[in-house]
């Protein structure tokens, strides 16, 4: 099958691309104010689709499923956090965002907090977000490339730094708004049909979400007959508390992701800014909403076929996995018949393999791959270009060079781009963690620094400059220090590393408070800005009074 | 330009963040409330055969959320429109204002 699978899966690849250079080639950007922010005129819908491709990652797609496997009830920490998020951005950012109109986040907190400073510290932030972020997702589409067309893994992360750096530096964001809308489709599709004849197969019920409750209880049963904690126990793998850290660093971290943040500058008014948020939302939720059947679908499997099987006697699937190393068995205890805890598997299988599992032959293996790289390649394009926009846009014209003009700067966003895609793709040869990991790294950090400062920033008028700047400074410290403090051994409450968005979040918001008080109050005209922000455009505060224009 | 009465102003503001308000309490309780207390939840469910606490945290929290959105950009809109505001208007200000940048 191996030749015939590869020429399948290299074709819906090949083809699924064609589509989207294509648009981005259509769409190619031609001014400045396109590149960064697809001239403000994409309906709340397709918003919505493109916020879904740049939000659901090679770690939402590949990983997501298996981890809520292997953890039980503590993984859906990631599905509550990764959803919930959505609330605390649309209803307490995206819209005031919107209304104060700048390009970037780094912008933004450069102008409302009157402070060149921290628009610097905000860039510099951006671009460790972005970049930590990016690291996992090349990292990712290398496995996805190299598997599916059976190459090295290091050839198939140099692959995908060519494919990202090439569209995210010519079509711009306003070719990546188009195009993620053709990536959101073309993922969820690859999702979904595996999981509904898995579905089928299992329950003989089409729909996931509803058969796979049946499935969940007799996990239960099953772990209770092996002596094993039962699937659904709560707080097995870590603390309640970790649960709560966890979920609450990625909740804030999505509200403080400068990335996804920026699509809310693509929306033309604050009305169309909320329903963006909730057709996202929806559309994420699609995919968010199946994983946990994903999971309990393969650990079916595993438990009924393969655990409880004689060594020499598992189905066909498991021996290509094996193979890879994903997949490991061990008769430890040498009776022959392979145990729960003699099989070690790689949470990024559980996906990738359910085709196989399914036996849904080889065109379903191939939407699958061409999904997975949407996934990794929209997430990874969106990131590039608010990368690009914090050092082109804030740093290099704002602060270096003021009179640049805009065809330079252009072509220092596209340098930027093409070199921050080659690095990141140098350090995905070798990780510094897991991808999840990595992941969650990128959103504590978002949700120490980004989070507390636009909360405030659009929130209480008295918040200043060199608040703002206290502020950011000790999020990053905080987190990146409980980061290597936790990994050291160190932990408050049983959180761990991937918890640590919950103490920089809070103390960036203590110093930001206390620095402002103890400091002058921003002028009179930010703090006009401030207070006209809980306003629809129509309604415009000044000097005391609400003006409405008719 | 027509001058508006504070007390207007103020109201369109409350009332906008009291909704924000409900919509985030709602938010709280079901994803970090159940998680408080999901080991005194694990009572089965009629019909879908989940333990209550994996539910809410597979389906019913992300469920809630996506509703709350809808709902809330419904709401919000009730409210603009309450107040006399013209979406069509909107666009054509922060056309304007975007454009000048």
């Amino acid at each position: 099958m191996g030749n015939e699978q590869f020429l399948v899966s290299l074709t819906f690849i090949l083809l699924t691309f064609g589509l989207y250079i294509g648009i981005a080639i259509y769409n190619k950007a031609k001014q400045t104010s396109d590149f960064y922010v697809a001239s403000r005129g994409v309906p709340p819908v397709f918003n919505g689709m493109a916020i879904g491709a740049d939000w659901m990652s090679a770690a939402s797609f590949i990983g997501m499923a298996g981890t809520v496997m292997l953890l039980g009830y503590d993984g859906l920490a990631y599905i509550m956090g990764w959803t919930g998020g959505y609330l605390l951005l649309t209803f307490l950012l995206a819209p005031q965002l919107r209304k104060y109109g700048r390009y970037t986040v780094p912008e933004f907190i450069g102008d409302r907090y009157g402070s060149h400073t921290a628009r610097v510290i905000a860039a510099v932030c951006t671009i460790i977000i972005s970049f930590t972020y990016s690291i996992g997702q090349l990292s990712g589409s290398g496995v996805v490339i190299g598997r599916l067309l059976e190459v090295d893994a290091a050839v198939g992360t140099l692959i995908g730094v060519v494919l990202i750096s090439f569209y995210a530096a010519f079509g711009g964001m306003k070719g990546i708004t188009w195009t993620q809308v053709a990536q959101y489709i073309v993922l969820i599709i690859a999702y979904l049909v595996p999981v509904i004849f898995m579905s089928l197969q299992l329950t003989s019920n089409p729909i996931p979400w509803i058969s796979y409750g049946e499935i969940v209880s007799r996990l239960g049963e099953i772990d209770a007959d092996l002596g094993l904690s039962q699937y659904f126990a709560p707080f097995d793998e870590a603390s309640r508390w970790q649960f709560m850290a966890l979920m609450f660093t990625l909740m804030a971290g999505t509200a403080g992701l400068p990335h996804v943040i920026v699509r809310f500058y693509t929306v033309s008014t604050m009305k169309a800014a909320r329903w963006s948020g909730a057709w996202a939302l929806l559309f994420i939720g699609l995919l968010y909403l199946s994983a946990p059947a994903y999971a309990a679908f393969s650990r079916f499997v595993l438990m009924t076929n393969v655990v409880g099987q004689p060594i020499n006697d598992l189905p066909a699937w498991t021996e290509t996995w094996i193979n890879t190393g994903l997949l490991q068995i061990a008769d430890s205890n040498g009776d022959g018949v392979l145990q729960w805890n003699e099989l070690m598997i790689n949470a990024d299988i559980v996906v990738m393999a359910t085709p196989e599992i399914a036996n849904l032959g080889v065109f379903v293996i191939g939407l699958m791959a061409a999904g997975a790289m949407a996934a990794a390649l929209s997430t990874a394009g969106g990131l590039m270009i608010s990368i690009s926009s914090s050092f082109a846009h804030d740093i290099y014209y704002r602060v270096l060079r003021p009179h640049a003009s805009d065809r330079n700067r252009l072509a220092v966003g596209r340098i930027t781009i093409v070199a921050a895609t080659v690095l990141a793709g140098v350090i995905a040869l070798d990780p510094p963690g897991v991808i999840t990991q990595i992941v969650a790294w990128a959103f504590g950090l978002a949700a120490g620094t980004f989070f507390p400062a636009l909360l405030l920033g659009v929130w209480w008028k008295r918040a200043n400059g060199p608040g703002v700047i206290a502020g950011m400074l000790t999020g990053l410290t905080v987190t990146l220090a409980y980061i290597f403090a936790a990994q050291a051994g160190f932990q408050i409450a049983g959180i761990n590393d991937t918890g640590a968005g919950v103490f920089g979040a809070a103390s960036a918001i203590i110093a930001i408070v206390v620095v402002s008080l103890l400091t002058k109050a921003p002028s009179q005209k930010i703090q006009e800005e401030v207070v006209d922000l809980r306003y629809p455009e129509q309604m415009t505060y000044k000097d005391g009074d609400v003006w409405i224009n008719k | 330009m027509k001058k508006i009465d504070k007390k207007t102003a103020d109201a369109y503001y409350r009332e906008k963040n009291k909704y924000i308000v409900i919509f985030l309490t709602i938010w709280f309780l079901v994803s970090y409330g159940v998680v408080l207390f999901a080991d005194r939840l694990q009572f089965e469910m009629p019909l879908l055969g989940f333990p209550f606490h994996y539910w809410m945290g597979a389906q019913g929290s992300v469920l809630t959320f996506i509703l709350l959105l809808f709902i809330s950009a419904k709401v919000s809109d009730r409210i603009d429109r309450k107040y006399g505001i013209d979406e069509g208007e909107n666009e054509k200000i922060s056309y304007g204002k975007t454009a000048d940048h």
